[in-house]
């Protein structure tokens, strides 16, 4: 809860001043029902007319005033509630934005997502009820006491029965309920599962003929559902006519026992009135309590969740050091990296260098380490021991912007965002120029499909194809000048021809740099300087294409498999 | 409670969703009449108690009069009976109130549970074709959110709605037979909250439609920026994102909490016409007393009417946001259960294949592009039928075609010479097994997902098969071995695992006829190898077609079908089609032999 509660400390003020206006608000509302007993008692007892009138004009000023008390409340409210939700978006966004793969592995992107927006709604919604129920209804409560006793009845024993029943019923209802709310989430969860697992199988379950078994297996969880949902519905609806039943019965009490205190003279009839609207007021209020404390499971759960992420550790730490040079050289010296939890490594004992001018491959099966070779240079994650050099320096002790501002990437996955294809290239380059980003177009053999750069990409690019995707991501990583360039199996969705010409064009523009290329099809390495053979995270040979072909049996194997294959040309 | 997760939508079409949702609540009549009685019941009840209250409460009053003067006291046996009645009126209240909610949460559950069955079946009944329209998620969310709001729509909003009409209208009548003018003084407040309401609902409107819009925008920003973050960090983009989400956060914030303050108001409002007219009542009724027009305990009883009366208007006006949330759910479901579908009209069955299947002339496309022109082409029973062309030159569509998933444009396929609109589909279907590369199992255990090909099959007879497709070796030595359970995202086996697994099932399943999907390159070299070696076998004595990117199978296949621009453009074995002097299947033999390094 630390950090969550944080965000709302420079909100105190606001908070503060909130509260003295419902006291405001309360104390007006409170005075109506005594100036109603004065005007029985006094009023109508003496036949007073003139007392009766002046009595009425006092309530409406207090009316009048409890209004504005009220919207002022409102005002604040709203405005504490949702610059709450906004601080507290702008947190976890910045918070994410600093994760390391490192931590983005311990969420999955889209409960991230879900993370920042539903949960954040979840938690403005509740406050802004907080602030009308929570303190609001304390408050109610405290005033309507001051007032019972301000009457001098001694009545109140009722009003502490009344409030003993209520709290009784309550923590019953809450504590029967609570255990299922976690199993409804379950079985929603589990109607989910299920729905979207018929959604993706439809070819499947066509072909298999299966409609009834899938019918049968979603049936079950649906009549779980209907099972736990009456359950809970008709407990929690046991609340609201049960209080609204002890609120009357402590009504009916009032009316008995002030009849006596009414015989011997120790109250007016007035003062009973009073004392009946101030009691239902306070249960009242309990009830507002009761409905807040309701909402609290699913509250709880969404704080939780956002706390998760703003108190998760970041685990890559910037350095200071800076460094312009342009000659520059990337060496891995023993490293390891090995997944937090898990048994293996998924690297072991990596050595090898980065050198201007100098073309390294990685070639390898899958899980076999590659990727996470290129992510370590950037330091989207850290190694797990050994060291990476960058001019012989450890990168940790680089400057991140200094040390990123070296290196691009180019990934498996070709992320596009949402704009043009402007201000996508921008993020490779900011101040890049127009002739620049043209010039990258036409390397990345994406001239065809981009004509001019104001092209919308919609989100997730998913106007474009895969293959038009990679090459706008392949022109994004070439439009600024680096000295690593480092490409992820990032040809995988083009032919062979297109790939072959940003081959050729890369060499061109790399001369003078170092390029790391990961690939699963010789075809595309074998050109390097260097292969790199990586076979459960460990080197088991480096050389050229000729050297490995005749010396390492793992290189002939991929080589023979891929002949066998055809599947890339055709 | 929930209705913030979702955005308030409106129905297009509010008069047809009403009565879309009085279609669903038909079937419930007795349950609703029962319903309807509890609510006029209780609320009937309570509308009347607290005319006794206030009758008690005028007992006492004329009592200290009486005593004061030394005429009388308290008549406590009146004062009895009257609380006495009250009591029983307040407990039977509260019990037909339950009893009201007890059977709306099972009309409300039962119709929702009805309505998911209604929408998985519609899933599993529709034609490809139709299904191909509807985005998954959106199907999903039909399934899930939206009969989620219906439900909470019927339970929340039919309830209050309906004690709150009932409500009004009891409170009304009891009011005029107190007091006419107290009764128009509370009256007249109610189409002055109205006007003051609409007046705030249409300014907070606008600032909701305004805050919507930088919601979407924010989200967006969310969705892509943390799907694309490593990239951002890549290029040192952290503070360009940072800023440019902060800016539209901002945006939102600023309209966003306009429109809470608006919408927020109706509060206050109605707290201060609630107010008013007790300070009204309050001083018209002593005003009233001293005339001798009513009573000091009328004045209570007011009191607590106009509570009941300020409380069901603010209700109607609360739960107006859910029922349009609930209506245009019931729209979205209806929608999609309104879909046709598939059609399966001839019920003659087939169970094996005795000559052949052909294609003749058959032409084909998901929209108005054809993507099969003229394809037509013969498969004798037992042979084994490689395909070849580039991607998107229609190879999994012939497949798809067979499954009879989708209709021909023209043309006919046909197996024995029957065509095959002439055989139920679900029995055509059951004779094809097939192996796709996108993988689909389900979270149970992998038991239950080799099982899948053939329900009737017993625990020994899905090991022998796994047995046959490679994979005993690595389900065993998994944890659980057969019983483990793969994951939601089947993510604990790699993606060659469950390829072998999807073999076995199809081993299990023993079709005649067998469609095959080759892996490319997401397998690692030696899963490949298996893969293959048990596709091998399983192909072994059928008529199988083969989405073929390995060269051995190609050259193994008994007719290799060479695919391009929508027809059959070389048809032959691979030693013929490698002679054929500019053939396209020779030319890509050869830049492949070039591409791949063969030297």
């Amino acid at each position: 809860m630390k950090n969550i509660l944080k965000i709302m400390e420079n909100k105190i003020p606001m908070l503060i001043l909130m509260m003295l206006f419902l006291i405001i608000e309360v104390y007006c509302d409170l005075t109506l029902p005594s100036y109603t007993a004065d005007i029985v008692n006094i009023g109508i007892q003496n036949t007073d007319f003139n007392i009766i009138t002046s009595i009425g004009l006092n309530m409406m000023i207090m009316v009048t005033i409890s209004v504005f008390a009220t919207i002022i409340v409102s005002y604040i409210s709203s405005k504490v509630s949702s610059s709450y939700a906004r601080d507290l978006r702008e947190e976890i966004f910045e918070k994410i934005l600093s994760f390391s793969n490192h931590e983005l592995n311990q969420f999955s992107k889209a409960s991230l997502i879900t993370r920042s927006t539903n949960d954040v709604n979840q938690i403005q919604h509740v406050l802004g009820i907080m602030f009308r129920t929570l303190l609001f209804a304390p408050i109610l409560a405290i005033g309507s006491i001051i007032r019972v006793f301000e009457l001098g009845s001694n009545l109140s024993w009722i009003i502490f029965i009344a409030f003993i029943a209520v709290a009784i019923l309550l923590i019953s209802v809450i504590s029967t309920v609570l255990p299922y709310f976690k199993k409804t989430q379950e079985i929603v969860d589990q109607i989910n599962r299920v729905s979207r697992e018929i959604l993706l199988g439809i070819p499947v379950i066509k072909a298999f003929v299966r409609q009834e078994y899938e019918k049968n297996r979603f049936d079950y969880y649906n009549r779980e559902y209907v099972r736990v949902n009456l359950k809970v519905f008709r407990t929690m609806f046991i609340l609201i006519p049960s209080m609204h039943l002890i609120m009357n019965l402590m009504i009916v009490l009032i009316l008995y026992f002030g009849s006596f205190d009414a015989l011997n003279g120790t109250l007016l009839t007035g003062d009973i009135i009073a004392f009946i609207q101030y009691s239902t007021q306070m249960v009242a209020s309990f009830i507002m309590i009761g409905g807040f404390v309701i909402m609290l499971p699913r509250l709880l759960v969404s704080v939780n969740r956002i706390e998760e992420v703003l108190s998760t550790d970041i685990s890559i730490i910037d350095g200071t050091v800076t460094d312009n040079s342009s000659n520059d050289i990337i060496e891995f010296k023993n490293v390891s990296f090995t997944y937090p939890g898990a048994e293996r490594k998924t690297l072991n004992d990596i050595n090898f260098s980065l050198e201007p001018g100098k073309t390294t491959a990685i070639i390898g099966g899958t899980g076999s380490g590659k990727s996470t070779i290129l992510n370590l240079i950037p330091r989207l994650q850290d190694v797990t021991s050994g060291e990476i050099l960058l001019n012989n320096i450890n990168i940790k002790e680089f400057n991140l912007k200094n040390l990123r501002n070296k290196i691009s990437l180019a990934p498996q996955q070709a992320v596009v965002f949402s704009g043009t294809v402007k201000t996508n290239l921008n993020k490779g380059k900011e101040n890049a120029t127009d002739e620049e980003m043209y010039e990258a177009i036409k390397n990345a053999q994406a001239d065809d499909f981009i004509k001019n750069l104001d092209i919308e990409v919609s989100q997730g690019g998913s106007n474009l194809s895969g293959g038009q995707k990679q090459r706008l991501s392949i022109a994004r990583a070439i439009v600024g000048e680096h000295s690593f360039y480092l490409f992820d199996d990032c040809f995988s969705a083009l032919d062979v021809a297109t790939e072959k010409k940003i081959r050729e064009r890369l060499k061109e523009i790399t001369k003078d740099s170092s390029v790391l290329l990961v690939s699963q099809r010789i075809s595309s390495i074998k050109f390097a300087d260097e292969i790199i053979v990586l076979d459960d995270g460990k080197i088991i040979d480096k050389g050229t294409h000729n050297e490995l072909k005749e010396r390492c049996s793992l290189y002939k194997e991929i080589l023979s498999s891929q002949l066998e294959n055809i599947g890339g040309s055709l | 409670m929930r209705r913030d997760k979702r955005e308030v939508s409106k129905p297009n079409n509010t008069k047809k969703s009403i009565k879309q949702v009085f279609s669903l609540l038909k079937d419930y009549k007795l349950k609703l009449s029962l319903t309807f009685i509890c609510a006029v019941i209780s609320t009937l009840f309570t509308v009347i108690s607290p005319i006794l209250i206030g009758q008690a409460t005028t007992l006492i009053y004329d009592g200290i009069i009486q005593i004061m003067n030394h005429t009388g006291t308290i008549n406590f046996e009146r004062l009895y009976m009257l609380l006495i009645i009250a009591t029983i009126l307040y407990v039977i209240s509260a019990i037909f109130t339950y009893l009201q909610s007890w059977f709306l949460t099972q009309i409300s559950t039962d119709i929702s549970y009805n309505l998911r069955k209604q929408l998985i079946d519609k899933v599993n009944m529709l034609s490809m074709n139709e299904f191909d329209k509807n985005k998954r998620g959106d199907i999903l969310s039909r399934i899930t959110n939206d009969v989620d709001s219906l439900q909470t729509g019927i339970t929340s909003t039919f309830l209050q709605f309906m004690t709150a009409i009932i409500t009004l209208v009891g409170v009304f009548v009891m009011m005029l037979t107190i007091n006419l003018w107290m009764t128009l003084v509370t009256i007249i407040l109610v189409p002055v909250s109205f006007i003051v309401i609409s007046v705030v609902v249409k300014r907070s409107q606008k600032y909701y439609q305004y805050q919507l819009k930088y919601k979407g925008s924010v989200n967006t920003q969310i969705e892509e920026t943390f799907g694309g973050q490593d990239i951002i960090r890549a290029f040192n983009q952290e503070e360009e994102s940072f800023n440019q989400f902060k800016e539209d956060n901002d945006n939102w914030y600023v309209h966003e909490w306009k429109s809470q303050f608006y919408s927020s108001l109706m509060g206050p409002i109605m707290n201060f016409i609630s107010n008013l007219s007790y300070v009204a009542i309050a001083v018209l009724g002593a005003i009233f007393v001293l005339e001798k027009a009513i009573t000091v305990g009328d004045i209570l009883a007011f009191f607590q009417y106009i509570q009941n009366f300020t409380q069901p208007i603010q209700q109607i006006t609360r739960v107006m946001n859910i029922v349009q949330t609930a209506l245009a759910a019931t729209e979205r479901i209806f929608e999609f259960l309104e879909i046709e579908d598939e059609e399966n009209l001839s019920i003659k069955g087939i169970t094996d294949i005795n000559d052949k299947i052909t294609f003749e002339h058959v032409r084909f496309g998901y929209d108005e592009n054809d993507i099969l022109k003229d394809l037509s082409f013969t498969a004798n029973k037992g042979e084994k039928i490689a395909i070849v062309g580039h991607t998107g030159a229609g190879k999994s569509t012939i497949i798809k075609l067979l499954l009879r998933f989708y209709d021909l444009k023209s043309g006919d396929i046909k197996i024995d010479g029957i065509n095959i609109n002439e055989y139920d589909k679900n029995s055509l279907r059951s004779m094809v097994g097939m192996v796709l590369q996108d993988t689909w199992l389900f979270s149970d255990t992998i038991m239950e997902n080799i099982r899948y090909g053939n329900l009737k099959a017993t625990d020994d007879e899905v090991i022998e098969a796994s047995k046959i497709a490679y994979s005993d070796h690595f389900i065993k030595q998994l944890p659980d071995g057969y019983n483990t359970v793969l994951n939601e995202d089947t993510d604990n086996i790699s993606l060659g695992q469950k390829q072998l697994l999807t073999i076995a099932r199809t081993i299990l399943a023993n079709k005649k006829i067998l469609i095959l999907d080759e892996a490319t390159s997401s397998v690692d070299t030696r899963t490949e190898k298996l893969i293959q070696e048990a596709m091998d076998k399983l192909t072994e004595n059928k008529t199988s077609f083969i989405i073929a990117h390995r060269l051995s199978t190609i050259k193994n296949a008994d007719k290799i079908l060479v695919l391009d621009d929508g027809k059959i453009i070389e048809e032959g074995k691979h030693r013929e089609l490698i002679k054929i002097n500019n053939g396209y299947y020779k030319s890509l033999y050869e830049q492949f032999k070039v591409e791949g390094g063969v030297d």
